[in-house]
């Protein structure tokens, strides 16, 4: 039996918080999450590439699902994004999530194989009947034809596909490639969850988005809540405030993503540790570049210090 | 002085005749059809308007006739981008004499050199000229190198005539950053949304829109443009939906590498009893089985019944 799951708003994707010696976290990771949930996190959604996804060990990534689901305590939906560089894992992944009971699972055809529309049917086929959970997918195109992409017509056989097909993650931010799928999935299946990869809502959200998975949530959530507070108000003015400061606070951390803002939060009093490698950890220079840049934009005065 | 506003722009397409020459009779009632049916302004010949198949010598032609034809009705944005930084200098000096409300650039046809480079390119065109200067990003990205937000904010500094971007990417990144960037070095600096898609733009507080398809469905680009202006963005949304699915059967047609929409364009037109021709060569017509199914699909858009027939 397929739960209705409700994903709307700034959906907060926790980063994985390591020790000095880089081991994974799991009390600070704890903290973290419930560190959104007190700040009105609408879900979470974990562990997205902000959380080093790709640099944990399967292991790891069923420990921090357990943890996710444990720590949330049904207050609001865990996601759990199941995508991988092996599909044998993603479907690993897949079934321990629902075993472990998170809301839904978010799911990629591996990526670095720039598979064929039908290949990423299949997988995605694969993956979305091993589960009974809701299942979202990740849009993640990339210049030049490479990445994985859904278009519409993608989209459309999935929906016809897949009954517990509830959503995509849009990391297109792109007027023509969201229009192809907003207008098929959102007719074929009302209520179909587009969630755009990092806050470019204001120019999604008046065409049918529904929310982000945040990039900068985890230094700003003030910020994320009253920005979705507005588009919702069709605040169009704040809105655009708002979203002005994130389109910066981006500018600063997708460089390097997720070092910047690693470093960023533990100026915030959150300590997240390094950040694994080959990805650098941040730091004197750019902590003490960001550290400026961060009170310029008035988030070290607004938004909150320590767990 | 009233800043320049170009408001609902429309971006004609070029007929030719089975010669190859400019059908300037057809172009003329293209030109009417286009200010009979809400064009604020016109941009010619943009790339729907095929400026890349049009030699030197027909691109100052054509915009001479336009300019005629138009009498002063409404503005005329001159679009001149090239390969070689002085031939597009050049169009663009005889563009501003021969009566350009505007010039619109975008980066170098073929090339790719590096940022610095381009900005050169485009700086050069706009100091040129003393009338408005549009930067416009390219049609697609293998006809030229992409326009960032960093060439932009280099060019306000360096052309004090840049008013604005067209906006061709469609990139939710770029138009955020060039609208608060560019404002804050140039107050009132302007986007113009390209290609139809204007709901994302005027959402982040862009300004008109360049709109290729109005000579096919002029009623509901004015509708969702209007909407915009009235800030009704979510209102907007279902008519917008409509005018990408046109956009996305006159892209998806014909054989076009570059997914053009040339072929399409000038078949759709054809449908809505306005004959234009054919492109011109190597951009093949729409094959007769193909352009069965494509008028089939395009006679299926219910939006299109509310649309003007013929001229």
């Amino acid at each position: 039996m397929l739960m209705p799951i409700k994903l709307k708003g700034v959906m907060q994707a926790p980063v994985s918080p390591m020790r000095d010696d880089f081991s994974f976290d799991g009390e600070g990771f704890a903290k973290m999450v419930d560190f959104h949930v007190r700040h009105g996190a609408p879900a979470i959604a974990w562990p997205h590439h902000k959380a080093e996804s790709l640099n944990l060990t399967i292991a790891e990534r069923k420990l921090g699902a357990e943890i996710a689901v444990k720590t949330v305590a049904k207050r609001v939906p865990v996601s759990i994004f199941v995508g991988t560089l092996s599909e044998e894992d993603s479907l690993d992944l897949a079934r321990h999530a629902q075993k472990v009971g998170a809301d839904a699972i978010l799911t990629i055809s591996p990526y670095c194989r720039r598979p064929a529309q039908e290949e990423i049917f299949d997988s995605i086929v694969r993956i979305g009947t091993t589960v009974e959970l809701p299942v979202l997918t990740y849009n993640s195109p990339w210049r030049n034809g490479e990445g994985v992409e859904f278009t519409g017509e993608l989209t459309r056989r999935l929906i016809e596909r897949l009954p517990n097909y509830v959503g995509m993650k849009d990391a297109s931010f792109h007027s023509q490639k969201y229009l192809e799928i907003s207008r098929v999935a959102l007719n074929m299946r009302p209520g179909f969850a587009i969630i755009m990869g990092v806050e470019h809502l204001l120019a999604s959200y008046p065409l049918g988005a529904c929310g982000s998975f945040s990039s900068s949530g985890a230094i700003a959530p003030n910020l994320c809540n009253k920005f979705f507070a507005a588009l919702e108000a069709h605040d169009w003015e704040t809105a655009r405030e708002c979203q002005f400061k994130i389109s910066e606070l981006w500018r600063l951390f997708k460089e390097q993503y997720p070092s910047s803002l690693k470093g960023a939060m533990i100026m915030m009093g959150r300590p997240v540790g390094p950040t694994r490698s080959p990805l650098p950890t941040a730091g004197k220079e750019r902590l003490e570049f960001l550290r400026k840049r961060l009170e310029e934009l008035d988030i070290l005065q607004t938004e909150p210090h320590g767990w | 002085m009233k800043p320049f506003d170009p408001g609902l722009v429309h971006a004609p397409v070029t007929p030719f005749k089975r010669d190859q020459s400019v059908d300037y009779p057809t172009y003329a009632k293209i030109i009417e059809f286009h200010l009979r049916n809400g064009a604020e302004a016109l941009a010619l010949p943009m790339p729907e308007g095929e400026d890349m198949s049009l030699r030197d010598g027909e691109l100052r032609e054509l915009f001479e006739f336009a300019i005629k034809q138009v009498k002063g009705r409404v503005p005329v944005l001159a679009h001149v981008s090239d390969a070689g930084t002085s031939l597009a200098v050049n169009r663009a000096v005889h563009a501003e004499k021969t009566g350009a409300a505007a010039i619109i650039s975008h980066p170098p046809y073929f090339w790719h050199p590096r940022p610095a480079m381009v900005v050169e390119h485009i700086a050069r065109i706009g100091a040129a000229v003393k009338v408005p200067f549009y930067v416009c990003s390219p049609p697609v990205e293998s006809a030229g190198t992409e326009l960032t937000s960093d060439m932009v904010m280099q060019l306000i500094e360096r052309v004090p005539n840049l008013v604005g971007v067209v906006d061709a990417s469609l990139d939710f990144v770029f138009m955020e950053e060039v609208i608060s960037g560019g404002r804050r070095l140039r107050p009132g600096f302007q986007l113009l949304a390209g290609r139809d898609y204007l709901v994302s733009a005027a959402a982040l507080g862009g300004n008109g829109a360049i709109v290729p398809l109005a000579g096919i469905a002029p009623k509901a680009l004015r509708r969702v443009y209007d909407l915009c202006r009235q800030q009704k963005f979510t209102e907007a949304r279902g008519m917008q939906e409509d005018i990408a699915h046109l956009h996305h059967l006159v892209r998806e047609a014909g054989i076009s590498g570059l997914k053009d929409g040339l072929a399409g364009i000038k078949c759709a037109m054809a449908l809505m009893g306005r004959e234009c021709g054919m492109p011109r060569p190597p951009v093949r017509p729409i094959g007769e089985v193909e352009r069965g199914r494509f008028e089939e699909a395009v006679q299926a858009l219910p939006f299109l019944k509310a649309e003007p027939r013929g001229w």
